[in-house]
């Protein structure tokens, strides 16, 4: 369960403060697909960012699995992305001289995860997102955008987070292969458990999301 | 893949690139190495060459040094105070003249054009036309010289390279016999024989032995006891110069401040120390210049990689901001980027000790040939006078450019080594302020500039 209470995040853009999000209170039960919309600026990524522990609130409560984040120190923020979060960025984010398989071993790398096992588990991954083994060792470079992507959703579920974070997951792909992206994304959290929360702004996903929350000027519309 | 094949695997990310930052670098690094050998084998020379120069002190006539006459020659009785002085363990004193009608001896070498214009300039017989100069240099014959010493032991007062004896013996420095050993040279002229006696200041001189010094300047000459020559040259306890031998080299300014205490104006009080910074000073061109040259491109080789490293951060900030969001540690990251840098500097250390390597003494010759003119003008400016004390110091002043010219630098495991370390150290220097940067790159500003 993700609990948000009276969330807010400030930034200075010269003399001005900007309230990227605004006083958002919101709850995401476990286990399911959810969708948050809005136009550019509206502060659905820096929500993200927040659920994410990528950037620490300015004022406001934000609780997962029961541990307020907002008030971890840097080192288990370090564990609980690590551990807790899975991403998903619209531009991939491959590493680009690492493989497809070098890439899904990364995060269990940092976990501690040993080798022989941490192989198995990335090469049984990237099959389970359709991977074929011949592109294991492909670089970034030689894979497609769709391949990419699901190198990436492989590289999130690599150390089995209960919270996947998808940042435009289809932003970059056409809308045949973002489909089949939101399906694998949908069936994953069905068979991991896992709770899916997607910042876009495709109407389409929103639709088939079991949760949508729309957001103008940091605030839930 | 563990961090550090992720570094290393980095460090050749993009090729052209890494191609060129291990060129410079191992430039730097060469250069690095090659100032480092230069440094050494500079500062072993001049190791040596101070300790070939012994821990001696040389008391000679006020004015002496410059040929300009000089004062009164010392008396036995002052160089006798000498041996009380505390940590002197040995005074050697030596008198010099030279023969030129009291003789029945031939000089071993004719006067050429040089030694005929010295007479002349050092002549009390001013002449004052033409031809009384060419009958003055028909009928000149070249003096004799004669040093007079009381200890055989040392021939550092003689200024001969060695001292030894081709037949007979040697005498006993100690007696008022009328007894010489001869140079090879002019015993050769005159058909010298140990045995043979000849005449000095009319008055028969028994030869003793022969000997050889090495140069035909020694060998030219008589050699015999002081109290001899003294006598015969009516010099009675009248010294040229005294060479003092300290106990240690620490000893020598306080041995030297005594005797300028107690000879005040009256002499010229040198010690070997004071000529081998002289004849060591181009050394410590070289020394100085190459320690210059090492911290500048110890430093040009740290900024080269500190710049290329803030280019990769700068490049990479995306990617850092994914492997922070993945779960890695500022640690791990820092580490991943501080390897890399170490593998540009190691690698760029193996072209550099390659390069070091073939431009060590081709460096070291140019550092050399500029600084042994200096080393030569001060040698020659020693070698034109005439007096004992100052051909000592033309001596030691030569054998230091000697050295210059037998300057090698050579690679061994240590030079690797240092080199390593340099890589190192650049490695440290270049990347402290790349890891602040990664240190403060945030996960989050990568998700807003997507």
């Amino acid at each position: 369960m993700i609990k948000i209470k009276n969330l807010s995040k400030t930034f200075k853009s010269g003399e001005i403060q900007v309230k990227a999000v605004n006083n958002l209170t919101i709850q995401i039960p476990d286990g399911i697909f959810c969708a948050i919309i809005g136009k550019s600026g509206s502060g659905k990524s820096t929500l993200l960012s927040l659920m994410g522990a990528l950037d620490r609130p300015s004022s406001g409560l934000i609780e997962v699995n029961g541990h307020d984040i907002g008030k971890m120190p840097d080192s288990k923020l370090i564990a609980y992305r690590r551990d807790t979060i899975g991403f998903v960025f619209q531009g991939y984010n491959l590493v680009p001289n690492l493989s497809a398989r070098e890439n899904v071993v990364l995060p269990m790398e940092f976990a501690g995860i040993p080798r022989e096992e941490r192989i198995q588990r990335a090469q049984g991954l990237l099959k389970e997102v359709g991977i074929t083994q011949e592109k294991f060792s492909r670089m970034q470079a030689r894979l497609s955008g769709g391949e990419q992507q699901r190198v990436a959703i492989a590289r999130a579920l690599a150390n089995k987070p209960s919270l996947i974070l998808a940042d435009e997951p289809t932003g970059n792909l056409d809308s045949a292969t973002g489909k089949v992206i939101v399906d694998l994304l949908k069936d994953l959290a069905k068979k991991e458990k896992t709770t899916i929360i997607a910042v876009t702004h495709d109407q389409s996903i929103a639709r088939s999301s079991e949760l949508t929350f729309k957001l103008q000027d940091g605030k839930l519309v | 893949m563990g961090v550090i094949s992720r570094g290393t695997k980095n460090a050749f990310r993009n090729g052209v690139r890494s191609l060129s930052v291990i060129l410079i670098l191992s430039i730097a690094i060469g250069l690095t190495l090659v100032m480092y050998m230069s440094l050494q084998t500079v500062q072993a020379k001049i190791d040596s060459v101070k300790s070939n120069i012994g821990n001696t002190i040389t008391v000679s006539p006020a004015g002496i040094r410059g040929f300009e006459g000089g004062g009164d020659l010392l008396s036995q009785d002052s160089v006798s105070k000498i041996s009380q002085i505390d940590n002197v363990t040995k005074v050697v004193s030596t008198l010099m003249d030279h023969l030129t009608d009291n003789t029945n001896l031939q000089p071993a070498q004719e006067a050429g054009g040089f030694g005929r214009r010295q007479q002349m300039g050092t002549s009390s017989n001013t002449i004052t036309n033409s031809n009384q100069t060419e009958s003055a240099n028909h009928d000149f014959k070249m003096p004799i010289m004669i040093s007079a010493t009381n200890d055989l032991s040392t021939t550092l007062n003689l200024n001969v390279s060695k001292f030894d004896i081709t037949s007979g013996e040697k005498f006993d420095a100690g007696t008022s016999d009328n007894v010489a050993l001869i140079g090879t040279s002019l015993a050769s002229k005159n058909n010298l024989a140990s045995g043979s006696t000849f005449q000095a200041y009319d008055k028969d001189v028994k030869v003793v032995g022969i000997v050889d010094t090495g140069n035909t300047f020694g060998n030219s000459q008589i050699f015999m006891p002081i109290r001899a020559l003294q006598t015969l040259s009516g010099q009675t306890d009248q010294i040229n110069s005294v060479l003092v031998q300290v106990a240690s080299v620490d000893k020598i300014d306080a041995v030297q401040t005594k005797l300028k205490d107690q000879f005040q104006d009256k002499a010229d009080i040198v010690s070997s120390q004071d000529t081998s910074k002289q004849a060591v000073a181009p050394l410590e061109n070289i020394k100085t210049i190459s320690l210059y040259c090492l911290i500048g491109s110890l430093i040009a080789g740290g900024i080269i990689l500190f710049l290329t490293m803030i280019m990769i951060v700068r490049e990479r900030r995306r990617e850092i901001g994914v492997l922070k969001a993945i779960g890695a540690s500022n640690l791990l990251v820092t580490t991943q980027f501080a390897v890399e840098a170490l593998v540009l500097t190691i690698s760029s250390s193996i072209v550099g000790i390659i390069l070091g390597t073939f431009l060590s003494n081709p460096i070291l010759k140019v550092l050399v040939s500029n600084n042994t003119e200096t080393a030569g003008r001060a040698g020659q400016g020693a070698a034109d006078s005439h007096m004992m004390m100052m051909r000592v110091g033309a001596g030691i002043i030569n054998g230091a450019q000697g050295a210059l010219r037998d300057l090698s630098a050579t690679v061994g495991i240590s030079i690797i080594l240092y080199g390593l370390l340099a890589a190192i150290v650049i490695a440290i220097l270049g990347s402290v302020i790349p890891s602040f940067i990664i240190a403060k790159i945030s996960p989050a500003e990568v998700m807003r500039s997507e």
